[in-house]
């Protein structure tokens, strides 16, 4: 025993040393892929100046030339830059992921909640939608509700109106929205008047609460004395809005607030297939938390619904956010997908300028980075709702 | 012993009362849900089998089985077929027979077995394949294939058991054979394959190629070199942020420049494989790295004691047990790959979705709105796959999590 | 406990057979079956041999001579242009151009491998030499000439920009379109066409621009848009296949005005000037066997004349002529028999014996008042 520690103490040879192996594999590594990335950068730098297209970092240049296209629904002109067309349609993917993200939320919780409900109906009904919509391509259904449903709306000869509030054609559904005639600073005002109202009222409330136990009703409370004052206010500065409907014309409409049919496609699809991925992720996050918890909330006497609400649904919760913010970058990459239906987002705009001789590498590597900064912004915003969660969890 | 409580089965009235008129608003929900189904049935229904004019369909069966494959070779295809059912008929029997064994010793918990209904998406698809297609000669080309499949099944339930390690093997070889007798020997390459056949073959090829490489970028991503680890994540992270659409068209506009001077630049199919490739492997990578989180490190220090290279820990230790637990994983991310490959449709490769709008350009059907047609036509051939295999994927994830361990 | 020997010989053969998958896909997925040729054998060689991309090395004309097979971008959505029969067959004028240049290069029409191409990815393939000519129905610009590195040869067709319209629409010229939705397939000259045209006529018009062509006839059927513009020729294309229970044929109308010159014609890389050459003389072989009354019927029985003489290859005054391009001396024979001249080749796909009975027009011979002219062979 004692003639094997003698032996510890010595450095075994560089070649079996495990610190100098770490250092030199690494290295190795690093150099073998670093080469390797030189070289599809090499060839790509030698074929794109061979082909006489820009290389080098001015390549990014091209952004600035006119862009020769125009953009429907939007106050973008073709003789604008490329720059600014790519933030049109950057702006585009954005309106169609944020409603996007919160119709598919609703949607899916609703069902996941659906999917387990004791009325064996339901149950089944949420069960079939589910199957259908996770088994068949999101292209497909982006495609079959352009095709089949909105470019079949009535043209607009003989678009529906209804109650002269809202115009169902194929080029659009338009609805009522508001427009502004008078002071637009006055209201603003009177708006963080009442916000902050609101808010006072809210801890107000909640400051009852906390020393007579009464329930609070702070909901209700703070969205009464929002819209009181808002209206109180709305009179007060002269009613400066009022509501604009739409009209319908030759060849369009006028007025209101139009949804384009290929917004309105997209965002459906999107809604409908994320969804149902949802409802999954909801269901099972469901049935994650111990059934020991369920079962104490009704040995306390709480109904189905309170159980649902105060216990079960709130450790649910903590369990869902990962797969559902993963869900969220789903969402927002298949937005993608409208370059198949003419709307305008990001790729779409991207493949437009690359027709328009705009250059392939650099539109692509720039649309690739955008997505990225998607995912990251995404990411972010999960990992600060995660801390928070596991902190609330463990006090 | 006191015996089981019994069983007290409900009359139907009693089901009904429990599920679903349990309460008022039970009742309510009951009530509009079946009105909102009954709905949606008749109007599918009606659609399906009165609206709908299903010959752009039935003309084109051929098309959209196989777009532009030569019709000549088409024998190749059904001799393929032949092929594939022997292989997969063999290796379901001789796996089957193992299973059954190791529940006999005791080494396992048996599973409902399912029979013919787990089948049933399988044969509703070639149901309606064949009776698009018309004539009864693939019918019974069908019905012989399936006949062989069955045969082989037999053949690999009487497996040995000193063979068994080879059946895998067999299998493997028998889908490169059906591979080569389709596009060996004079055959047809693979940039002349289209529309289903096409979806299939982006989608096997891609988990093929994505999976060793996804394996490697796992065990990379989990290494304890900083370098490797950086690297690995990178490409995981810039792969799984970017749509797949993007990497499509880097694929398509750019693979070309990546090559150097004097290599010809590959086909739209190549390219289309490289890219699925590309981005799977980043998912998969995912997959396996749960996979090898879930090895308790148990494991790994029970090999160090007795004195394993990291090497020999990872291959024989680690790797086996991890990639068990991910088959499931791998399972569905092939079943997101085959409804992904549609994507190529906005590339212009003519996979099954592409060749559904084509069809609809042809002089005869120009102009008659019948695209609802064709993509209800695939969205059922989509369907039926993802959702049989989904099922079969979570058969197979409830007999990996009850077995051996 | 999953026995680890099982486990190693499963990995092993999934790495051999994904191996093996991939030389055998890479040596055979680049081939054709060249219907009796020994398309495999030959796969394994041609990838060694075929080296270099087009443009800028030379030697494509005798790359496509090694390799058997003429590699051409396409159209697989015009009708009368480039489209898929129900049989899987490439079609169209297009499609038979590709033939002749085959016919010429390599003595077989048929040896012609068809990309269908996107209007995004055709200049990219082109110049990624991943094929060898693009034909498909593409203008000749300036700038593709100029920054696309593209090189454009002899115009097949001469076309111009239209726009459809209902006939129920009474729209009569493009000023009545103020307003309109009009649908447009992206990255085509066409799109820029319209945006300064309207531009300079002062006209406000809403743009709807497809990658593909079945949304946007799909829009168009729905009235999702109220006219459709692109070549004329395209437009005939579609008018002459509308189906009767939207009016028919009738029931669509092709405003006169024409938005543009559209010179359509075969296109190769920049910096191979022997394949062009050659591609360009193997087209206008066709419209000068259409010169002399040349045709598949009677182009075998050769001639008394020595001008057509020298054209077939036959001997005249002991050699056959050869201009140097690289070519069969008799390779106008074998496009003009197994293809047609200019003639039949138009009548057959888009002219008196097609269902788009487009008129010659600007396509005559020149002694017919239209603009194909032949250069002389000598």
């Amino acid at each position: 025993m004692t003639a094997a520690t003698a032996s510890t103490t010595r450095r075994p040879p560089f070649w079996r040393n495990v610190r100098v192996l770490r250092v030199a594999f690494q290295a190795v590594f690093v150099v073998a892929v670093a080469g390797f990335l030189l070289f599809l950068l090499d060839n790509v730098v030698y074929n794109l100046e061979r082909r006489g297209f820009p290389t080098g970092l001015d390549s990014f240049d091209y952004l600035k030339q006119p862009a020769g296209f125009a953009i429907p629904d939007s106050d973008f002109r073709s003789t604008q830059s490329l720059g600014d067309a790519l933030l049109v349609g950057v702006q585009n993917t954005i309106k169609v992921a944020l409603l996007g993200i919160v119709l598919a939320t609703v949607l899916g919780v609703l069902i996941g909640v659906a999917r387990l409900s004791t009325n064996w109906l339901v149950r089944k009904a949420a069960a079939v939608y589910v199957e259908t919509f996770r088994n068949i391509p999101v292209l497909v259904i982006i495609l079959f509700w352009y095709l089949g449903v909105m470019i079949r709306l009535p043209p607009i000869r003989e678009a529906v109106e209804a109650l002269d509030l809202v115009a169902v054609s194929n080029r659009g559904i338009v609805i009522p929205w508001f427009d502004q005639v008078g002071g637009g600073a006055a209201f603003g005002v009177v708006a963080l008047v009442a916000l902050a109202a609101a808010a006072g009222v809210w801890v107000w409330r909640t400051r009852r609460f906390d020393r007579t136990g009464e329930p609070h009703r702070r909901g209700l409370w703070a969205g009464a004395v929002l819209l009181a004052v808002l209206a109180v206010g709305f009179v007060a500065t002269g009613r400066p809005w009022t509501l604009d409907t739409p009209e319908v014309g030759e060849l369009s409409t006028s007025g209101g607030f139009r949804l384009a049919p290929e917004y309105a496609a997209l965002l459906i699809a999107l809604s409908l297939y994320t969804a149902s991925h949802i409802a999954e992720i909801v269901r099972g996050s469901i049935l994650a938390v111990p059934r020991g918890q369920a079962e104490a909330a009704g040995a306390l006497g709480l109904s189905g619904f309170q159980r649902m609400r105060f216990v079960v649904l709130p450790q649910a919760f903590r369990i869902s956010v990962p797969p559902i913010s993963n869900q969220y970058l789903n969402l927002v990459k298949n937005s993608s997908l409208g370059v198949a239906i003419s709307y305008y987002e990001a790729t779409k705009v991207t493949q437009v300028s690359i027709a328009q001789s705009a250059p392939a590498v650099q539109a692509i590597a720039l649309l690739m980075a955008i997505y990225l900064a998607f995912s990251l912004t995404i990411a972010a915003v999960t990992n600060l709702v995660n801390r928070r969660l596991t902190l609330r969890g463990r006090a | 012993m006191s015996a089981p409580p019994p069983i007290r089965r409900r009359s139907a009235g009693e089901w009904a009362r429990a599920n679903l008129f349990g309460s008022r608003l039970d009742t309510a929900l009951t009530v509009l849900f079946t009105l909102l189904l009954a709905w949606v049935a008749y109007r599918l229904g009606r659609f399906v089998l009165v609206d709908a004019r299903w010959e752009i369909v039935e003309r084109n069966i051929t098309n959209l089985l196989v777009g532009s494959f030569p019709r000549d070779q088409l024998s190749r295809l059904w001799a393929a077929l032949f092929v594939l059912a022997a292989a997969l008929g063999f290796g379901a029997g001789a796996f089957g027979a193992q299973r059954r064994r190791e529940v006999a010793e005791g080494r396992a918990e048996a599973l409902p077995r399912g029979g013919i209904r787990r089948l049933v998406p399988l044969f509703l698809l070639v149901a309606v394949l064949l009776w698009f297609s018309g004539t009864l000669e693939p019918a019974l080309l069908v019905l012989g294939a399936f006949g062989v499949g069955y045969g082989f099944n037999l053949l690999g339930q009487r497996t040995p058991r000193r063979l068994e390690r080879y059946v895998p093997l067999v299998v493997l070889a028998g889908v490169l054979a059906a591979f080569l007798v389709v596009a060996a020997f004079g055959g047809v390459g693979w940039n002349l394959w289209g529309g289903f056949l096409l979806t299939v073959f982006l989608a096997v090829a891609a988990i093929l190629l994505s999976f060793p490489f996804g394996v490697l970028l796992a065990l990379g991503r989990r290494s304890s070199l900083p370098a490797v680890r950086a690297v690995c994540v990178a490409y995981i992270e810039l792969f799984r942020g970017v749509p797949l659409i993007t990497i499509l068209f880097m694929a398509f506009f750019m693979i070309g420049f990546f090559l150097p001077e004097g290599v010809d630049a590959p086909s739209l199919v190549t390219r289309a494989i490289i890219g699925f490739t590309l981005f799977t492997a980043a998912y998969v990578a995912e997959v396996v790295r749960g996979g090898l989180q879930s090895v308790p490190a148990v494991q790994v220090e029970a090999a160090q004691a007795l004195g394993l290279s990291p090497f020999k820990t990872t291959t024989r230790i680690v790797l086996p047990q991890a990639l068990r637990a991910v088959i499931p994983g791998l399972v569905g991310q092939f079943i997101s790959l085959y409804k992904d490959t549609s994507l190529v449709f906005i590339i212009g490769l003519t996979e099954l979705l592409a060749v559904a709008q084509n069809v609809t350009k042809q002089p005869d059907f120009l102009a008659q709105g019948l695209y609802v047609e064709t993509l209800v036509f695939a969205s059922f051939v989509y369907w039926t796959g993802s959702y049989w295999m989904s099922r079969e994927s979570q058969r197979l994830e409830r007999r990996l999590g009850l077995g051996e361990r | 406990m999953l026995n680890v020997r099982v486990f190693r010989t499963w990995t092993l053969c999934v790495l051999f057979s994904i191996v093996v998958v991939l030389g055998a896909g890479c040596s055979l997925g680049d081939d054709d079956d060249n219907g009796g040729d020994d398309a495999a054998n030959t796969g394994a060689t041609e990838n060694g041999e075929a080296a270099g991309q087009a443009g800028g090395d030379g030697g494509l004309l005798q790359q496509v001579q090694d390799r058997g097979t003429l590699r051409c971008g396409v159209n697989d959505a015009v009708p009368g242009f480039g489209f898929v029969g129900e049989d899987g067959e490439p079609q169209g004028f297009d499609i038979d151009f590709c033939k002749a240049v085959a016919a010429a290069v390599l003595g077989d029409a048929e040896a012609v491998e068809y990309t269908p191409l996107t209007a995004e990815q055709r200049f990219t393939a082109l110049q990624s030499g991943e094929i060898d000519v693009l034909i498909r129905n593409t203008t000749y610009t300036s700038s593709r000439d100029g920054t696309e590195g593209a090189r454009f040869l002899h115009t097949t067709f001469y076309d111009g920009q239209g726009m459809m319209v209902r006939a129920d629409s009474g729209y009569e010229s493009l000023e009545d379109l103020a307003g309109e939705t009009i649908c447009v397939l992206s990255g085509t000259t066409t799109e820029l066409n319209l945006e300064s045209q309207f531009q300079a006529l002062g006209v406000d018009y809403t743009p709807l621009a497809f990658e593909d062509n079945e949304p946007l006839q799909a829009a168009f059927v729905e009235e999702r848009c109220g006219a459709w513009t692109s070549d004329k020729s395209q437009l005939a294309g579609i008018r002459s296949s509308w189906p009767e229970d939207q009016g028919g044929p009738d029931g669509l109308v092709i405003l006169d005005e024409t938005m543009s010159k559209e010179p359509l014609g075969p296109v190769v890389s920049d910096g191979d000037d022997q394949w062009a050459d050659a591609v360009n003389w193997a087209v206008i072989a066709t419209i000068q066997a259409e010169e002399f009354g040349l045709d598949s019927t009677n182009v075998e029985q050769g001639s008394d004349d020595p001008e057509i003489q020298r054209f077939l290859g036959q001997p005249v005054e002991g050699e056959p002529f050869d201009p140097g391009l690289g070519l069969p001396t008799d390779f106008a024979v074998a496009v003009v028999s197994q293809v047609g001249n200019y003639g039949e080749i138009f009548d057959r796909n888009v002219g008196a014996d097609s269902a788009l009975e487009l008129p010659r027009d600007l396509n005559a011979l020149w002694t017919d008042g239209g603009l194909q002219y032949a250069p002389p062979y000598r």
